[in-house]
């Protein structure tokens, strides 16, 4: 059996509704970008180079206590469709989907921590976890760079921290992101309004899954952009507090929804529920959607019988390459609109 | 005739590019010629247009005559390589480029000092010399405030620290 279809078997930890806040915070994740020193950055490395720094940070990374069993996979040896579902998995970047020679991945089974090799630098640490838990992801990962730290010599320089291919990175090399399911701010427009003031704190704010500025169901992620001249703890604690905020006037943004215009918000949930459990043919963006109503549907207690985590795992599924490996075959995307909403079908009958 | 680019090796590539009504002669050696992404000079079909806007950005870059390039000795790449690709070569180019960069630190971070962890090697040295950067902050303060006996007490603190041999500030 492959790495991939073994990763596939197990759900992905950080799907499970168990984490704070998991009504609005879909998950929360860490990043810390390492090089090794005396080697030159990925992007004009020799294959040689690549190669090597492969093996010495794969042969650091095995040896580790932090990830059980970990699952060592070479980009080269893999079809594109793989790669492809390891972006949707959001496992590595689509960037090494597209560059992908003398590139790997390293995870564990329970995919909430892991390494990318040889990407944009050559260790692109990440922990993900369910809900608000900044602090988890961001502790499990610092200690796995702790870890690694003394098998390799990163690339360091008193001033300015650790040294990555991009200054953006520079400093601690981390980033720290939330993702978050914001209907009410989208309805009552004041989304506009928040995502201006995360920037003027230099936040990133972003519609998730893919690159492209459409904001699909009323997801957002949110980022630190800044790495330099302020700790790990700091930028952390600040993201939190930021993200607190959000959360806040999310709430009343809901409530005040709820207050004012609770029929038809109920008629739009079950109208939601009500088309997704019997169509036959959903576009991923229309899955999106309703998806997103009947999120907040059962966030404010008007359907009680779905699980976030059922809605949670949708959100992955439904795209192609999760679509094609779970049917075991490859489809057009006509065939993927029938397959989406037969597997969304199953999910919400409980199958 | 030296390549206009590096100013180092012969130009082996003469030619003519006409953009508008302005006419440049460009001069260039072979390895800047690839670096430069010009080997669909080789290619017998090349689109007219890619050969404009290769010939146009190539014009963007042309540096003054008799100023000289910075190098990075670590890489071999130059600051004009930053800009074009916004990655550095590698790890030493930060100090190559320190002035340069230290502007686009600031603007991205607001700042260009680093205040967060550090690798267990370079684990006490670090520690001394934070210190010593918040006593010198301390001292400009006293100064300003007009304390000098405070003043002359942070000084002398930080010649001893400095004195002890492995908190001389590095970069």
């Amino acid at each position: 059996m492959s790495d991939i279809t073994e990763l596939m078997k197990t759900p992905t930890g950080w799907l499970s509704d168990e984490g704070e806040e998991s009504e609005i915070v879909l998950s929360s994740r860490v990043r810390l970008a390492r090089n090794l020193d005396d080697n030159t950055f990925t992007h004009i490395a020799s294959s040689e180079m690549l190669e090597s720094i492969r093996s010495e940070v794969s042969a650091a990374v095995m040896d580790n206590r932090l990830i059980d069993d970990p699952l060592m996979m070479e980009m080269d040896g893999m079809s594109g469709a793989d790669r492809l579902l390891l972006a949707e998995r959001r496992l590595i970047s689509h960037e090494m989907v597209m560059n992908f020679k003398n590139r790997a991945l390293i995870t564990g089974m329970d995919e909430s921590l892991g390494v990318m090799v040889n990407e944009e630098d050559h260790l692109r640490m990440q922990s993900m976890e369910s809900g608000l838990n900044l602090r988890k992801a961001f502790k499990r990962v610092s200690g796995f760079d702790d870890e690694l730290d003394k098998r390799l010599d990163f690339a360091f320089s008193d001033r300015l921290g650790y040294l990555t291919a991009c200054t953006t990175n520079v400093g601690t090399g981390l980033r720290v992101s939330a993702m978050l399911h914001l209907p009410g701010l989208v309805h009552n427009q004041d989304i506009r309004q928040v995502i201006d003031g995360l920037r003027q704190v230099r936040l990133t704010v972003r519609g998730s899954y893919g690159e492209g500025s459409e904001v699909s169901g009323n997801i957002f992620q949110i980022s630190n952009s800044i790495t330099l001249g302020l700790s790990e703890e700091d930028t952390v604690a600040n993201m939190e507090s930021h993200i607190r905020k959000v959360l806040e006037f999310e709430k009343k943004a809901r409530e005040s929804l709820l207050r004012e215009a609770r029929t038809l918000l109920e008629d739009k949930v079950w109208r939601s529920y009500g088309l997704l459990k019997t169509a036959r043919l959903v576009t991923s963006k229309e899955a999106m959607s309703l998806v997103s109503a009947i999120r907040l549907g059962v966030g404010l207690k008007i359907i009680n019988d779905v699980k976030l985590s059922i809605l949670n795992e949708i959100l992955i599924m439904i795209q192609p390459m999760h679509l094609q490996h779970h049917y075991e075959r490859e489809m057009k995307a006509e065939e993927r609109d029938r397959a989406r909403a037969d597997y969304i079908r199953s999910r919400l009958e409980g199958r | 005739m030296l390549c206009q680019f590096c100013q180092e090796r012969e130009a082996t590539i003469h030619f003519t590019n006409v953009i508008g009504t302005r006419v440049e002669k460009i001069h260039i050696c072979q390895d800047c010629a690839d670096e430069k992404g010009f080997d669909y000079l080789k290619k017998s079909n090349f689109e007219k247009g890619d050969l404009l806007a290769g010939l146009m950005n190539l014009a963007a870059g042309v540096e003054k005559p008799g100023k000289v390039r910075k190098r990075c000795s670590g890489c071999d790449r130059t600051y004009a390589d930053f800009r074009k690709t916004g990655k550095l070569g590698c790890s030493q180019c930060y100090e190559v480029f320190r002035t340069e960069l230290d502007q686009v630190l600031t603007s991205i971070h607001g700042d260009t000092r680093h205040k967060g962890k550090v690798p267990e090697r370079f684990g006490q040295r670090i520690d001394l010399s934070r210190k010593i950067h918040e006593l010198q902050r301390e001292l400009q303060n006293t100064i300003e405030l007009e304390q000098y006996e405070r003043a002359a007490e942070i000084r002398d603190e930080i010649n001893s620290m400095k004195d002890s041999g492995t908190g001389t500030e590095q970069g």
